[in-house]
């Protein structure tokens, strides 16, 4: 894209209008033209100034650059020079100085600052264009790697491309976004949405197969990635996004035809069976492939729940479990459907699908327990918290809304995501109860919900969270489910007051805690490969060596994992750095299908495939995963792990280990996390 | 500089402004600063010293021997707080106990105005202040001797202290209650009577007691705005203002190096003295004079420092004043009014001006405004050229006013 030069045609007939608009261009191809000269100028400075220097003269570039980038045609003056701003040193001294350590996903959050670092980040851009057309030679990114990486950047942040809507027309749109419009603009001009299109599924691939409850991002990502859809596309390209906004919108022959929910309620009323089935049947399907609901399934799966109650287990993509438990607890699901699912909690008929095919109704206790949550009176401060998931015409009530969030997580318990709250013990606990403890679990939402207070006890004194003041986490965010939403705050309070009354104890105070926060089923040995008093790592051998012991299949004796294992592992990024500490859970240790043990795991983390460093990348499909679950080869992922429970009473003999297994992890621990440890 | 090669130059204190002139020269040069910026240093191959200059003078002996592993035959101060150490460590290499004991004097303001007073310049009545009494019976005194009775009309004083750069601990007495919110611990303080007339500083390039170069800047408002050279009102003041600098030197014993006074002036040319530095201005005002004359000042320090630069040199290095002068280079610093910031507000006519060269506003990640301590913190400031003094003085006057920061 070149700047327009505009020559005047004179003529007579010209109008006043005509002459004005001509001027103005030209103004504005001057003002380029003088910026373009400044900002050449600054580069040149720069380029000259020995590198100790260059910090004096680098602000001069940012803020032309930013001149440019917020006037039209500036975006092309900026990527005329980016394949000389490394060797200029525009990055020197700062965090985009080396290319090869950025990463996608974290673009997006810079560009959104206001302030030089976006500013920053969006030179960083340019300069990977360069590289990507080829005319900036890079040493260690290749011309591919920097399209997929800029393919990554526009597909992940394509609602940067349209200016935001502001309540108040007045107040002039914020500069860094204008910067990052014309930014996202110009690079998607420059290269082919094709392309971006082929990275966008992939995103939406990858967050899908996770199952997670909350699917607000893909569903952005979906509606962003209508504005792809050309002929240029690839066939299996179209055929994906096809399918998946296909799922959100309309997947069945009924739905595709109705203009709104009304439209399609009177359809159905008019409908043969034969059509109702064939409706029920694609849901289903389209449930099964992507994890996502139409709100159109809403209105079947409701219709169908008041007139046709024998076509409404097709609806609900059961297998021979759920088949079971359907045909058990037909009064109860049909009261939870009646309560619970409307257009607001669509997600939930995915929560109801799973939660049937676990067979979690099983539990005889359970039933009264989930009965109670109808009628519950529910606490105002909940209910102003559950107030965010309604709006004015909703007809669902605060115990619909409530139901709903139970079903969801006992049909999906390792959908739970933190958000972006550092509450990674309680969003695991959660998940675990749900698994294992579903009783006990809506024994705390019912006392949440009620009383805004959750009991536990510690050793045998009773904890109330709302005796408690400090939790973990300060302000949690509403990025949450329902259930997330009420339970966090008082486990938060209640994990932190346990790990309190443990700080003097010299060990790892979660040797006692986990069992009494999860409960008594976690195993009661412990072992935290960090020396509570000194802080070094100890024995990492033995460490490693009981761990292999305890959960190895080929080592422990062939016992297998019953319950999950709530572990505690560092959190490193691409270079191995380390990031802070983490809460997973062990699900299952198998064999994939190249014969290699895995670990699957939940982790509450809402993306679940980060790359650790050290070539270690976590996979969500692939290798066996489940619905929730991630992966990676046994000796990865004992290499990030810091402490464990094991049962004492089942393991088998540590001197079994061999010593090169040990080796193994230990590399790739100590030059990881382990920089910043000393190793005794 | 053939001569110089082989005896290295320590500059005191971190600037890498200093530094990149001073390695530009190609003379050997060692970089004496805090220990933060030894790694720094190290990666780029800089000779450094770490060095915390809060420590007592009598440390200096440490310092010395330090740098004479780097063959240093000569040091020159960047800042405030390192012109003892100069003036100590110097003594001892040119073997001149007098040479620190000058240095003192530009430390002290106190002793710099007695000193001052005693060859003759023009000062303010000035007095030191021990406690807040001695404050009140000043005041009160020079308002008794200008008999000034009405409460609206008093006359203010200055109060500062003894040896802090710029304007940090000035305040500005206007009525008895300012003495009031004055801490005990801010004392010793040096008082004056509040001088008329427009303030303006120079910089004088000395060596071997000659005034090599003198460049005046013109103030248009103290700690926001100013310019170089200087308007021609002011000077058509500079024999004058050349001769009152000559007393400084003479009186201060001033052989080599940069002064930076600051003098008041009145519309009938009465020069009154306001202070003097020994070490390198702030506000911008170097980077005025290689843009207005296109020499680095920092450059002429040093080889003004250095009792070795020859005669030739010297000539050959510093143009002539005033006419040589490509143009009038002034500039803005900028300070939010508001507390919190949110965005920038630039007006079109500004950058569309001809005079505009570049502006350094951005919006800083944190959206708090900090307080203001002497004139430390200005968020960003604005370059302006041009070849019109007036037109100069009303763009620093009108962009003074205008909010950039919302």
């Amino acid at each position: 894209m070149s700047p327009t030069v505009t020559t005047e045609k004179v003529t007579s007939t010209q109008t006043r209008r005509k002459t004005t608009n001509a001027s103005k261009a030209k103004k504005v191809t001057k003002q380029i033209e003088l910026l373009e000269k400044k900002f050449v100028e600054a580069l040149n400075i720069l380029d000259q100034a020995k590198p100790f220097a260059k910090s004096l003269y680098q602000t001069d570039v940012f803020q032309l650059a930013n001149e440019l980038a917020s006037s039209n045609g500036g975006m092309a003056v900026l990527d005329k020079y980016a394949h000389l701003f490394d060797k200029a040193g525009v990055f020197l001294s700062g965090d985009w100085e080396d290319p090869t350590k950025l990463q996608p996903p974290f673009v997006g959050n810079s560009l959104r600052l206001r302030g030089i670092y976006s500013i920053l980040e969006l030179l960083s851009e340019m300069r990977m264009l360069a590289i990507a057309k080829g005319t900036y030679k890079h040493d260690s990114i290749s011309k591919e790697e920097a399209c997929t990486f800029l393919n990554e950047v526009v597909a992940l942040n394509l609602d940067l491309l349209t200016p935001q809507e502001t309540q108040d027309q007045t107040i002039p749109q914020e500069e860094h976004l204008i910067r990052a419009q014309n930014l996202l603009s110009y690079l998607g001009q420059e290269l082919s949405f094709k392309d971006v299109a082929d990275q966008m599924i992939i995103e939406i691939d990858r967050l899908a197969v996770q199952r997670p409850i909350i699917t607000r991002r893909i569903l952005e990502m979906i509606q962003l990635s209508q504005q792809l859809v050309t002929n240029e596309l690839n066939p299996s390209t179209l055929e994906v996004l096809e399918k998946y906004t296909q799922a959100v919108y309309a997947p069945t022959p009924l739905s595709k035809k109705a203009v709104d929910q009304r439209d399609y309620r009177l359809k159905l009323e008019q409908a043969t069976d034969e059509e109702l089935t064939t409706e029920a049947k694609l849901f289903s399907q389209s449930l099964d492939d992507t994890g996502l609901v139409s709100p159109f399934h809403v209105v079947l799966v409701r219709y169908l729940n008041r007139k046709k109650a024998d076509i409404l287990p097709l609806s609900l993509s059961l297998g021979e479990s759920g088949s079971i438990s359907f045909n058990d607890n037909k009064k109860l699901i049909h009261d939870l459907i009646q309560i619970a699912i409307y257009p607001e909690t669509s997600q939930t008929i995915y929560g109801l699908s799973r939660m049937l095919n676990r067979g979690v109704l099983k539990i005889d206790t359970l039933l009264p327990a989930i009965q109670q949550l109808f009628e519950l009176p529910i606490h105002a401060e909940v209910r102003k918290s559950l107030s965010l998931f309604i709006n004015e015409q909703s007809s669902i009530s605060m115990n619909g809304i409530l139901i709903a969030g139970v079903i969801s997580v006992l049909g999906q318990p390792l959908g739970i995501g933190q958000g972006k709250n550092p509450i990674c013990q309680s969003a695991r606990a959660i998940s675990l109860w749900a698994q294992f403890e579903p009783v006990q679990l809506l024994t705390h939402i019912a006392h949440a919900a009620q009383d805004n207070n959750i009991e536990m006890s510690f050793e045998g004194e009773p904890l109330h969270s709302n005796l408690l003041i400090e939790g973990v986490a300060n302000g949690i965010q509403q990025d949450l489910d329902v259930v997330s939403i009420l339970l966090v705050p008082h486990l938060d309070k209640i994990y932190n007051e346990m790990i309190k009354r443990t700080l003097l104890r010299g060990e790892d105070g979660h040797k006692w805690v986990n069992r009494e926060f999860y409960g008594k089923w976690i195993p009661s040995g412990f072992i935290n490969a960090i020396d509570q008093l000194t802080l070094n790592v100890t024995n990492y051998s033995a460490f490693v060596k009981l761990f292999y012991a305890t959960h190895h299949p080929d080592y422990n004796e062939g016992l297998k994992l019953i319950y999950p294992n709530p572990v505690g592992i560092f959190l490193t990024n691409v270079h191995g750095e380390l990031l802070g500490l983490h809460a997973v859970s062990i699900q299952r240790i198998e064999k994939d299908h190249n014969g290699e043990y895995r670990i699957y795991f939940y982790n509450p983390n809402n993306d679940s495939t980060q790359n650790w460093g050290q070539g270690i990348k976590a996979s969500v499909s692939g290798f066996g995963e489940l619905e929730g679950e991630s992966s990676l080869p046994f000796h990865e992922f004992v290499s990030r792990m810091y402490a464990y429970h094991y049962n004492p009473y089942e393991q088998g003999d540590t001197y079994m280990v061999e010593d090169s297994l040990v080796l193994q992890c230990k590399v790739l621990a100590k030059e990881s996390w382990g920089k910043s440890s000393t190793w005794s | 500089m053939k001569a110089n090669q082989s005896q290295t130059t320590a500059l005191l204190g971190w600037s890498l402004q200093a530094i990149e002139a001073i390695d530009k020269m190609g003379r050997p040069y060692v970089v004496v600063g805090p220990p933060e910026f030894q790694s720094f240093a190290d990666k780029n191959e800089i000779s450094f010293v770490p060095w915390l200059f809060n420590v007592p003078i009598e440390q200096s002996f440490e310092l010395y021997e330090k740098l004479k592993e780097f063959n240093v035959k000569l040091t020159v101060p960047i800042y405030e707080e390192t012109v003892e150490w100069a003036g100590m460590i110097n003594s001892l290499l040119f073997e001149n106990p007098r040479l620190f004991n000058k240095s003192l004097l530009l430390r002290d303001k106190g002793l710099m105005k007695r000193r001052a007073h005693l060859a003759g310049l023009r000062v303010g009545v000035f007095e030191e202040a021990y406690n807040k009494e001695d404050i009140y019976r000043f005041f009160r005194r020079i308002n008794q001797a200008l008999i000034k009775l009405d409460e609206d009309q008093l006359e203010p004083i200055h109060v500062k202290p003894f040896d802090k750069a710029g304007t940090v601990g000035h305040r500005k007495i206007r009525e008895e209650k300012d003495i009031e919110e004055i801490d005990d611990e801010e004392f010793p303080l040096l008082m004056e009577s509040h001088l008329e007339g427009q303030e303006f500083s120079c910089e004088a390039f000395i060596h071997n007691g000659n005034v090599e170069f003198l460049n005046i800047t013109e103030y248009v408002k103290l700690g926001h705005s100013n310019f170089v050279p200087a308007s021609p009102t002011l000077e058509k003041w500079r024999p004058q203002i050349r001769a009152e600098i000559e007393k400084l030197v003479s009186a201060f014993e001033v052989d080599y190096g940069i002064i930076h006074p600051e003098f008041f002036i009145t519309p009938n040319g009465e020069i009154y003295f306001g202070e003097v530095a020994n070490r390198i201005p702030g506000g911008h005002i170097f980077e005025h004079i290689e843009k207005a004359y296109g020499f680095s000042p920092y450059q002429g320090q040093i080889l003004c420092s250095d009792p070795d630069t020859t005669k030739e040199e010297l000539k050959s290095f510093f143009p002539e004043e005033i006419v040589s002068a490509k143009g009038y280079s002034g500039n803005l610093m900028v300070y939010p009014k508001v507390k919190t910031i949110s965005r920038l507000n630039i007006p079109v006519e500004l950058k569309e001006h001809p005079y505009f060269v570049k502006h350094n506003m951005f919006i800083p990640t944190t959206s708090k405004v900090s307080e203001r301590v002497g004139f430390g913190n200005h968020y960003g400031s604005i370059n302006f050229f041009g070849d019109d003094a007036q037109e100069m003085r009303r763009l620093l006057e009108k962009f003074e006013k205008h909010n950039f920061y919302l």
